[in-house]
């Protein structure tokens, strides 16, 4: 394992533009750190809504960055990932526009730390609930430098064109012929500080696939009304070459609500199986004429 | 998993499934299995997986999600379980779930912590030989005579906060609260809040549970709150659940709908 780059190179932190701060004086065994995401317009749907691809890579960042805090002097990779949206922020103005992450490491054993992340909107409703497990390693080049404890940093707007874009974009997604298939070309602004795709790329990889195929619709963009509201994904190997394809499948539906299984493989690597995901996708259109 | 009627049947090329078969102390309102015992049957099935995949160490569960469908009324519960990545830390392994043989019940995605074998079990020997087994000689699973979830005898301090003093019949070989039964505390705490918020009868259909430490000083206290607001049919739960000394033993969200 390679060391830390600079974090100014982590292109996906960037495009998100959430700042953290770590709570208390930094010597905690199990830190705590708060996220600020203000919600750059092109990260937010037309409702002002972060998409849940999105919103797992919030969470992968800043729950990532605590995991790591709590195995200094060694760091950690994300094994695993849940996150759980709140019906009630699924619509209205609850989980439009700024989103604070609120982040506590739960337990740090001798190889493994779990760390959750409760997401509210600035008034405090509840947005999401995730945890997520890291696996600790030994960097070659140590880890990554921070100042304990670490004081928020404002990041500067950046100023390239890419970081205006949409995500389907900034993440170089393309639609399959088929519902549920999703293309993703590798390019170094969507990997992490190991030159691994980001989990942040799979996970937006991964949503846009699970809400193309209930969409019915071979689709990179937005789906107004479908939303995937709960998701548990597994690293199981990175992420080097691409193309990076996400093939969704149903597995049946309860009511509005599908039951989608992902599967993300790098094709430039034998085809390997990269990320497995399960995730809930509903379907506010369907809920509606339900209801009438 | 005394309590309950498991199956394990293992392949001739090592493929690794189960059945659970049913009754009325084991469903949910709207006749489908209760997740706090499909959780035990791919917890116990995904052990018995793991003792294979993860020979000569041991491997113990370290997080379960599961996904239920709504099926009705069954009489068996089929699992079939493969393994996903065998590391050499973690084994991943995917349940799939079967009304009656074939009709997709749901889904379940297991980690296992890969650790040497433990002393205490170093003599255990567990049968991964080809066959059809029961799971749980000696079962109670004939004299269940009221509901799975009263069975563990919690005791409700308020809505969505349960107890549960540790009995033989509800802990693990070392004698920890077995993680089935915190996926029941799950299950039920969160199904008490929906029952007060939604009204009517509900359903937990599926659980994202993180395992963190032992429950070894009892009684284990399971504190099930809402996340953000409940909304129409639905309710969104996060459960702690916490050992005497309030360390906390796990961590689990769930979702509640009514029927």
């Amino acid at each position: 394992m390679r060391g830390f780059g600079n974090p100014t190179e982590i292109g996906v932190a960037h495009y998100l533009m959430m700042s953290i701060e770590e709570i208390g004086d930094g010597t905690a065994a199990l830190p705590h750190t708060v996220g600020h995401f203000a919600g750059r317009p092109a990260t937010l749907d037309a409702d002002g809504r972060l998409g849940t691809g999105l919103l797992v890579a919030n969470i992968d960042s800043i729950g990532g960055m605590t995991s790591g805090l709590a195995a200094l002097p060694d760091w950690i990779v994300t094994t695993n990932l849940t996150v759980r949206r709140a019906s009630s922020a699924l619509t209205g103005p609850n989980g439009t526009g700024p989103l604070v992450f609120d982040t506590q490491v739960l337990r740090r054993g001798r190889s493994s730390v779990v760390t959750r992340v409760e997401v509210t909107n600035i008034s405090g409703h509840g947005v999401a609930s995730s945890w997520m497990t890291c696996a600790i390693l030994t960097p070659e080049d140590g880890p990554p430098p921070f100042i304990r404890p670490i004081p928020r940093l404002e990041r500067a707007e950046p100023t390239e064109p890419i970081y205006a874009n949409s995500p389907s974009q900034f993440f170089n997604l393309t639609a399959g012929e088929q519902p549920g298939v999703i293309s993703l070309e590798v390019e170094q602004r969507l990997r992490n500080p190991w030159g691994i795709l980001h989990g942040g790329s799979s996970s937006v990889a991964l949503d846009t696939a699970a809400r193309s195929l209930i969409a019915g619709r071979p689709t990179v963009d937005d789906t107004p009304g479908i939303i995937v509201t709960d998701l548990a994904m597994h690293f199981l190997s990175p992420g080097r070459v691409g193309p990076v394809v996400a093939v969704a499948t149903s597995n049946g539906k309860r009511g509005n609500e599908h039951l989608v299984r992902v599967e993300v493989r790098d094709l430039g690597a034998d085809n390997r199986l990269m990320v497995l995901g399960m995730a809930t996708v509903r379907s506010l259109e369907e809920e509606k004429s339900t209801a009438r | 998993m005394s309590l309950l009627g498991l199956e394990s049947e293992i392949g001739n090329d090592g493929q690794i499934g189960g059945w659970l078969t049913l009754n009325e102390f084991m469903v949910s309102p709207d006749g489908s299995p209760r997740l706090a015992v499909v959780a035990m049957l791919v917890d116990a099935l995904g052990g018995l997986c793991s003792i294979s995949a993860a020979d000569p160490d041991w491997a113990f569960t370290a997080d379960m999600s599961v996904h239920l469908l709504p099926t009705g009324p069954m009489e068996r519960l089929r699992t079939n379980l493969h393994v996903r990545r065998r590391g050499r830390r973690t084994l991943i392994i995917e349940a799939d779930l079967f009304a009656e043989e074939e009709r997709p019940a749901g889904s379940a995605l297991l980690t296992f912590a890969i650790v040497p074998k433990p002393h205490h079990i170093a003599d255990v020997h567990i049968d991964t030989t080809p066959g059809r087994r029961s799971m749980n000689r000696g079962s109670k699973v004939d004299q269940l005579q009221r509901p799975y979830i009263e069975e563990l005898e919690l005791t409700f301090r308020e809505t969505g906060v349960a107890s549960i003093e540790l009995r033989p019949v509800v802990t693990n070989t070392v004698g920890a609260l077995h993680g089935a039964v915190h996926a029941s505390l799950v299950d039920e705490t969160s199904a008490s809040l929906g029952r007060a918020l939604l009204g009517g009868e509900v359903v937990t259909h599926d659980m994202h549970l993180a395992y963190l430490e032992l429950g070894l000083a009892g009684p284990l206290t399971a504190t099930a709150t809402v996340l953000g607001a409940a909304c129409q049919d639905r309710l969104t739960t996060v459960v702690e659940v916490r050992d005497a000394n309030g360390a906390l033993s796990s961590h689990s969200t769930a979702e509640v709908t009514r029927i």
